[in-house]
């Protein structure tokens, strides 16, 4: 498998593990680009326990809803997160640069709360997981 | 119940409240005063506690179970999952004596792995229910169908496919027959369901159009608008919360889609009324996957029907088989009242 130049082979293989132990697949099923949702299969459930396997794998605690509470909370006063579901404009935006994995395409005007999840790749959590070891220990 | 009697095999059903009223009024059953009057109870090991027994009889076989509280709210659970599994075993060292079998409720059973953490502690298997409650859902929804008339043609709708419970529910319905069956598959995943005889859609409301029978099986709740719905439909619900997002529309009718009557060979004692009520049971019901446990305790089964991701086509040919044989059977209920086909009959479309 083809990683980008900045993929930590080594690491990348860990989460892959993680994801192929949670959905019942082979580590090589699983693609660094994989759509979690739609390419895997993994549903709700699914994504708890690929976290509480790479919270195990990597001796780490990665917040529910990560991704959407760094949004939220990157906001400026004033700046709202979503109307009657759907995301603003200023939400895409920080969605976006949150998740630099996902197409730009993806992050489309009327795109609602919902369906974030639906944009996860295997790629955004293994962003997840570097991010939280370069952070260090919590609290 | 059984005073005197030999004990042939033993089971733990390890649950927790769903509610904070439900935690105190479980904290006061099990005397933990600490957790019953605190403000803000932080939990231990040492409060999982037994809350009541329950026996089956049969084949000159008696069956004791020990229903026990891990006394941790559904949001704690799925905040921090490592830390139930201590708990977790804690409460089958509670269960006292020699428990055989080990089954999870609720939470319990899909947090830290479903059931594969505990597992890693404990020579007795874990179970998790997944099993018994695609069994008692796939019943209840054929049930259902027939009632209405369209069985095995369909439609029928199965929210929640690609998820452990729905993809044993879509396998049974289509194995027994059913002609065809709505799933939500996108992009490959389509591809998967359609090679698999399913139709596909993209969304649930567009899965759910023209079929009159739904089985709500998504591991997220609410993720149906009610509008989605024409009167004259039938919705076996298993998600928590409902699947439904609002309230039930006119002439659409929700049923408890896990609910199963026990035999009269079932007992559960003062106390287990109480845990029946407090767990959503109602007087007369069980949900699906206490079963498991206790027919794998009963028949001396030592694999699990149900662990982790995928429930096997063996485990629920099995509990096919063992459940019924039991005395067990899938109910058409809804708030704690049985439904009877002729009610759901005079739905009209």
């Amino acid at each position: 498998m083809d990683l980008p130049a900045h993929v930590d082979p080594d690491l990348f293989a860990k989460v892959r593990h993680c994801f192929a132990e949670a959905l019942g697949l082979e580590d090589d099923e699983v693609g660094y680009e994989a759509r979690v949702i739609d390419d895997l299969g993994a549903e709700s459930l699914d994504l708890l326990d690929i976290v509480y396997r790479l919270e195990r794998a990597f001796d780490i605690r990665i917040p529910r809803g990560g991704i959407e509470k760094v949004t939220r909370e990157g906001l400026e006063r004033g700046e709202v997160y979503e109307t009657n579901g759907v995301l603003t404009e200023i939400a895409l935006e920080k969605l976006a640069a949150a998740m630099p994995e996902v197409p730009r395409e993806e992050f489309a005007p009327g795109l609602k709360v919902s369906e974030v999840p639906f944009l996860f790749r295997v790629a955004t959590f293994y962003a997840l997981v570097v991010r939280i070891l370069e952070e260090g220990p919590q609290g | 119940m059984a005073r005197g009697r030999p004990i042939s095999a033993r089971f733990a059903f390890l649950v927790h409240p769903f509610t904070e009223p439900v935690r105190r009024i479980t904290a006061l059953r099990t005397i933990r005063p600490r957790l019953g009057l605190s403000r803000h109870p932080r939990p231990g090991p040492e409060d999982c506690r037994p809350i009541c027994r329950l026996v089956l009889e049969g084949g000159g076989r008696l069956v004791e179970g020990v229903v026990v509280t891990v006394p941790l709210l559904p949001q704690a659970l799925l905040d921090d999952q490592e830390a139930a599994v201590p708990m977790m075993r804690a409460a089958v060292a509670r269960a006292g004596g020699a428990v055989e079998v080990v089954g999870l409720g609720s939470v319990l059973a899909v947090v830290a792995g479903r059931g594969t953490a505990l597992q890693q502690y404990l020579w007795q298997p874990v179970t998790t229910g997944a099993a018994a409650t695609a069994w008692a859902a796939t019943e209840n929804a054929e049930a259902a169908a027939r009632a209405l008339g369209v069985w095995p043609e369909g439609p029928i709708a199965v929210l929640g496919h690609q998820g452990t419970v729905g993809a044993a529910i879509a396998d049974l319905l289509r194995r027994d027959g059913a002609q065809r069956l709505h799933v939500v598959a996108r992009g490959p995943q389509a591809r998967r369901a359609a090679s698999d005889g399913l139709t596909p859609h993209d969304d649930p409301e567009a899965a759910v159009a023209g079929c009159r029978v739904v089985v709500g099986a998504a591991t997220t709740g609410g993720i149906l608008a009610p509008a989605a719905l024409d009167p004259g439909t039938v919705l076996v619900d298993i998600a928590i919360p409902r699947t439904l997002s609002g309230p039930t529309p006119r002439g659409v009718r929700v049923l408890a889609g896990e609910a199963v009557l026990p035999p009269g060979t079932y007992r559960r004692g003062r106390w287990g009324v109480l845990y029946h009520l407090l767990a959503g049971y109602g007087p007369s019901h069980l949900f699906a996957c206490l079963l498991e446990p206790m027919l794998m305790a009963a028949e001396g089964r030592r694999e699990p029907f149900s662990q982790g991701r995928r429930v096997g086509w063996e485990a629920l040919q099995e509990l096919r088989r063992l459940a019924p044989a039991w005395g067990f059977s899938p109910v058409l209920a809804s708030r704690w009242r049985g439904v009877s086909p002729t009610r759901l009959r005079a739905l009209r479309p």
